[in-house]
């Protein structure tokens, strides 16, 4: 499981610092696909950067009790001036895979063909993620952070994903943030909201989606 | 022990990969791909050494002058680059940090690998070259040689690891980087003996762990001859403090360390 307890996280600005995370306390348990809803500048990519360990919380802390992805998401991760190949190389070394087998499988997975001896600067945001998400299927993460993402593609592409998380990995734990209320409903099986810092908890996905999607009156 | 171990399979494995990155990155793989990393060094020493040839003959305090001027650049050159490469080097590698197993130590320890292999070969090579016209020595005892290239690499190490997270507190550091190894020159060793000073100046940069490393390596190649001074407990006196300051400067650094 992954467990956040009392995360804070602040950021500094012009005047002072602007408290982002205000006390996070979450739970993900193995199997678990946790949406995590929120205005923008709400703290969702920070609260996922923070479970990542991509930055350290000012206080609080975050107990990793399984292996979780790198967030996943338009940004991050990849080295722009290097080629997609390059960067497979890198990661699979880093995490101790075979280049060969990893090759292979992105290969098969992106579709991206010639593209893969392009720059990463080069690609669309739905290249750079078809990317990482096939690197992170082939170093087979427990637990899956995803940030910001439609996940974007042809039939066939998206076909190949449920495939690959849903059928091959249905015990795999998921966190995503995403706008797109659609693929939350299909991919997920619980929903927070963040709001004022703090994660509020529902019953069902598609509460949390009509509370998400009710503006709050004044 | 078993997840020491671990602990170290991975740091090595992100290390060996860190550095073909980066190696790629910088150099490419058209021509002589990596080789390029010695080819900077290598020029201007060569270009620094024969300009003191032509201007002040053929030996200068008793040796080769060409191998004097060489042996002090080279090294000088490696201090140089790595506090100036260490500059937002955790800014500029943002993107890796999502990655966990990448400590920014990691970053700092792969600019520092990389420059100090790029500048051991250099050394190598034109060694080797001038020993191959008669204008370098063959080394009166390498064990000092490289004793004084692991001291004066040591401070150099420690130096890079406190500009590295400074830099990233303060903008000005960046400026004033260039100011800083210029006025380090006199104070590397690379341009004179100890032994040759008036004892008032040659009191004064002793106090600079540089030139006992730099010292060290010239008794290495030229020998007793050249009167040489320092000292074995000094430099890592002054040098394993700097390095504790800068790895707990590294920790505060990463706490506050905005990534995109």
């Amino acid at each position: 499981m992954i467990i956040c307890e009392n995360l804070h996280k602040s950021y500094r600005t012009g005047h002072g610092r602007h408290e982002v995370l205000k006390g996070i306390n979450l739970r993900v348990d193995r199997g678990e696909r946790v949406a995590v809803l929120g205005q923008n500048g709400a703290g969702k990519s920070t609260l996922i950067k923070q479970i990542g360990g991509v930055e350290l919380p000012d206080r609080g802390r975050v107990i990793r009790g399984m292996s979780i992805s790198w967030p996943l998401g338009f940004n991050g991760g990849f080295q722009g001036s290097l080629t997609g190949y390059d960067n497979a190389r890198f990661i699979a070394r880093i995490y101790g895979l075979g280049y060969k087998d990893t090759k292979t499988f992105i290969e098969d997975f992106t579709e991206l063909g010639s593209a893969l001896a392009n720059p990463v600067k080069t690609y669309s945001s739905g290249m750079r993620f078809r990317l990482a998400f096939a690197l992170s299927l082939a170093i087979e993460f427990d637990c899956y952070l995803i940030d910001e993402v439609i996940i974007v593609g042809d039939q066939n592409f998206q076909h190949k994903c449920v495939h690959e998380l849903f059928e091959k990995r249905s015990d795999r734990a998921m966190v995503v943030a995403s706008h797109d209320m659609t693929t939350i409903r299909e991919l997920c099986n619980r929903a927070v909201i963040i709001r004022d810092g703090k994660v509020i908890e529902f019953d069902t996905v598609d509460e949390a989606i009509e509370v998400y999607s009710t503006p709050p009156h004044e | 022990m078993p997840s020491l171990r671990k602990g170290w399979t991975i740091q090595t494995r992100v290390i060996g990969a860190l550095m073909l990155r980066e190696l790629t990155t910088r150099f490419g793989r058209e021509n002589i791909g990596f080789l390029w990393i010695m080819v900077e060094p290598l020029l201007f020493a060569l270009l620094v050494g024969f300009l003191w040839r032509a201007l002040k003959g053929p030996e200068e305090y008793g040796v080769n002058i060409v191998a004097f001027v060489v042996s002090g650049y080279i090294p000088l050159v490696l201090f140089r680059s790595c506090v100036q490469r260490g500059v937002n080097i955790f800014t500029a590698n943002g993107s890796l940090l999502y990655h966990r197993q990448v400590k920014i130590l990691d970053l700092v320890l792969v600019r520092f690998l990389i420059e100090l292999i790029g500048h051991m070969m250099a050394y190598l090579f034109v060694g080797l070259s001038l020993f191959a016209f008669g204008m370098f020595p063959a080394p009166y005892d390498l064990s000092y040689l490289l004793l004084g290239w692991f001291y004066y690499a040591f401070f150099t190490l420690s130096v890079t690891m406190i500009v590295a997270p400074l830099s990233e507190f303060s903008e000005v550091l960046e400026k004033i980087i260039p100011v800083i190894t210029y006025i380090t020159i006199p104070f590397s060793g690379a341009f004179y003996l100890v032994g040759s000073l008036y004892p008032a100046a040659a009191t004064v940069v002793l106090y600079a762990p540089l030139v006992h490393g730099m010292e060290m390596m010239r008794y290495g190649i030229f020998g007793p001859s050249i009167n040489p001074q320092f000292d074995y407990v000094y430099p890592i006196a002054f040098s394993l403090p700097l390095l504790a300051i800068g790895l707990l400067l590294c920790r505060v650094v990463r706490r506050r360390l905005v990534i995109e």
